[in-house]
């Protein structure tokens, strides 16, 4: 099937003057049975993969959630779950301390990330080299995992319980991003940062006026990674974060949901759906550059 | 690499010397101060308390115990072996059937839409995506309500359509190992499936033609042209899922708990994979020590998965570029 339809459009290459219909009637009985055998497995696939994420939905409009039965559209739809949450107040405050939090870390993390890429792309010095790898393999071992060496140090620094404290605990620099800023950043050409130099640019001009503005799609990806990424962190905002008042997103949403289901299930799908939509759109946007990067850098090597 | 060497031959010695920024150092200082303070602070701090017996009894006074904490997770005679050989091979089992199960099923998927007949694939390729799209934490927790044999609506529609008896999803441990790998395969594939997809059209078509001019059958050009580039391409990226999968906390933490309950083994569940074994040591049971050996075992044996990853793979290797 692959073959066919690689060699097709080549054959097509060739003949520019080939319509559509041309190119509907030149398909072989095998490939359109092969065809729609494809089209049926993938419809399959959709409904596995999307009824799950669709019982959500029902279940943020269905107002008794006492009882669940099975069903593929809310009997009698209310918006009685959203009003519970939004009553509740807590919600916006947990939006709030997420997005302060995020917003905080991702400005940091986008600007440390910009300055170290920016020193292995287009500059040199001593460690250059394995620099990069040798921060990519200490990070192979996630932050949580030293969560007692973490919670112990907060602890006796009385540091428990604050927003603050959660900040600082998120700013470690990913290697994973420099590593695909400094990637964008060599696809620069290497012909404007040179012509810079000769026009007497100092090495924080080279930064901030050429290679920085160039490097902005990445920028905004990285951004949002970091932003989205702060949203569904669970394990250090649930250790270190005690108070409802200073709850993120994740912990209230975990708090809502483990261990009282029954009575909270349709309050937390409501919060599920409006924080996974906007969340999700972002993500749509944010992951075609990432994967082009990914693809891109795998490609090279 | 080559040009430098060129240039040392050519300018000499100080030339090339004379070449390096200092002031680069500057523009790193602030990653490599977090990235120290952060990650490498924490990892001796943590390799120095797994050789304590730093735990709530011992909150102020502890004391060097030397390797007594690994002596007793590793020796399988002692009674704590249950806490680390066990959940070390659920831990194993766990992170290679979901990175294998997701990579079939991406691989899979991607071969059907990589079909230029299917003049609506874009539209399928949206839709499939949407589990990555959803922040991991938000659909593992609505797995959770999804699956509760109560009430949840996976038993609701197997039992209301299909007429199968309810599964205790989270309740018994098979059910319960099936239902954490199930999800992760759900939430991995496409992550799995975009990668496939751009191996499969980054692929040359003159390979194809000249497979089809060899009169090669379908299998054929599929085993020796397309697989060959695609899993070229996928491998950099297929490891380190499954590095990731090693560690994924949100996996087992916020879909079962860890549990259902281990009779043997009065700390952890069913479920638990190292990484949330050393988390529980750490916050439920304020096992500080046994907490940080954990994870310092943890650490050793990533760092070798990694090894051999970097080593087999050749991944990032332009950083040496």
């Amino acid at each position: 099937m692959a073959i066919s339809s690689q060699s097709f459009s080549t054959l097509k290459s060739q003949h520019p003057i080939a319509s559509r219909s041309r190119r509907r009637r030149s398909m072989r009985p095998g490939e359109r049975v092969a065809l729609w055998v494809s089209r049926i497995v993938i419809w399959c696939v959709i409904v596995m993969v999307l009824l799950p994420m669709w019982f959500v939905v029902i279940a943020s409009f269905n107002p008794s959630n006492s009882y669940i039965s099975f069903s593929l559209f809310p009997s009698n739809a209310s918006l009685a779950n959203y009003k519970a949450l939004f009553q509740g107040g807590q919600f916006w405050t947990w939006v709030r301390n997420s997005l302060v939090v995020g917003v905080v870390v991702a400005v940091a993390q986008s600007f440390i990330t910009a300055m170290s890429a920016f020193a292995f792309s287009k500059l040199r010095f001593y460690g250059r080299k394995y620099g990069l790898m040798t921060l990519l393999l200490l990070q192979m071992f996630p932050n949580i995992l030293a969560i007692a060496a973490f919670y112990t140090a907060l602890a006796k620094l009385n540091m428990i319980d604050m927003l603050g404290s959660y900040i600082l605990v998120m700013l470690g620099t990913s290697a994973f991003n420099i590593w695909l800023l400094k990637g964008y950043m060599d696809s620069i050409p290497r012909e404007l940062d040179e012509a810079a130099v000769i026009d007497g640019a100092t090495t924080w001009q080279r930064f901030m006026h050429v290679t920085l503005p160039l490097s902005t799609p990445m920028m905004v990806v990285i951004f949002f990674l970091t932003l989205v990424g702060i949203f569904s962190e669970y394990m250090f905002a649930g250790t270190i974060l005690q108070s409802p008042w200073n709850y993120t997103l994740g912990v209230g949403m975990y708090n809502l949901i483990s261990g009282q289901f029954a009575k909270n299930w349709g309050e937390f799908a409501a919060a599920a759906l409006l924080s996974a939509v906007p969340l999700a759109i972002v993500f749509a946007v944010a992951q075609r550059y990432l994967t082009k990067g990914l693809v891109a850098g795998s490609v090279k090597g | 690499m080559a040009t430098v060497m060129e240039m040392r031959r050519s300018h000499g010695r100080e030339r090339a010397k004379r070449r390096v920024d200092w002031i680069a150092y500057g523009y790193l200082s602030p990653a490599l101060v977090t990235i120290c303070v952060l990650s490498i602070l924490p990892i001796f701090y943590t390799i120095y308390i797994s050789f304590t017996d730093f735990n709530q009894m011992h909150f102020l006074s502890y004391q060097f115990v030397g390797l007594k904490n690994y002596e007793e997770l590793l020796n399988p005679h002692d009674p704590l072996s249950n806490l680390f050989l066990p959940t070390f091979i659920w831990t194993l089992v766990y992170a290679l059937c979901t990175t294998a199960l997701a990579y079939l099923v991406g691989l899979f998927l991607a071969v059907l839409l990589n079909n230029k007949h299917m003049r609506e694939r874009t539209l399928y390729r949206m839709l499939l995506i949407v589990p990555w799209a959803v922040p991991n934490l938000i659909s593992m927790l609505a797995w959770q309500g999804l699956l509760n044999d109560q009430y949840g609506q996976i038993n609701a529609l197997l039992h209301g359509v299909f007429g199968l008896p309810r599964i205790p999803w989270l309740t018994s441990a098979l059910w319960a190992r099936i239902a954490v790998i199930m999800v992760n395969v759900w939430a991995g594939f496409p992550y799995m499936m975009t990668v496939c997809l751009g191996a499969l059209q980054s692929i040359p078509t003159d390979q194809y033609e000249a497979a089809e001019i060899d009169g090669a059958n379908w299998w054929q050009v599929f085993r020796y042209v397309t697989m060959p580039s695609v899993w070229r391409i996928s491998l950099p990226l297929l490891i380190p899922s499954f590095s990731y999968n090693f560690n994924n906390f949100n996996a087992s933490y916020l879909l079962t708990g860890g549990g259902p309950p281990n009779s043997n083994n009065p700390f952890l569940g069913q479920t638990d994979i190292l990484a949330t074994a050393a988390y529980k040591m750490t916050l439920t049971f304020n096992r500080y020590d046994l907490g940080a050996t954990i994870s310092v075992l943890l650490f050793i044996l990533v760092a070798l998965i990694s090894w051999v990853q970097m080593r087999y793979t050749g991944a990032f290797k332009e950083v040496d570029a």
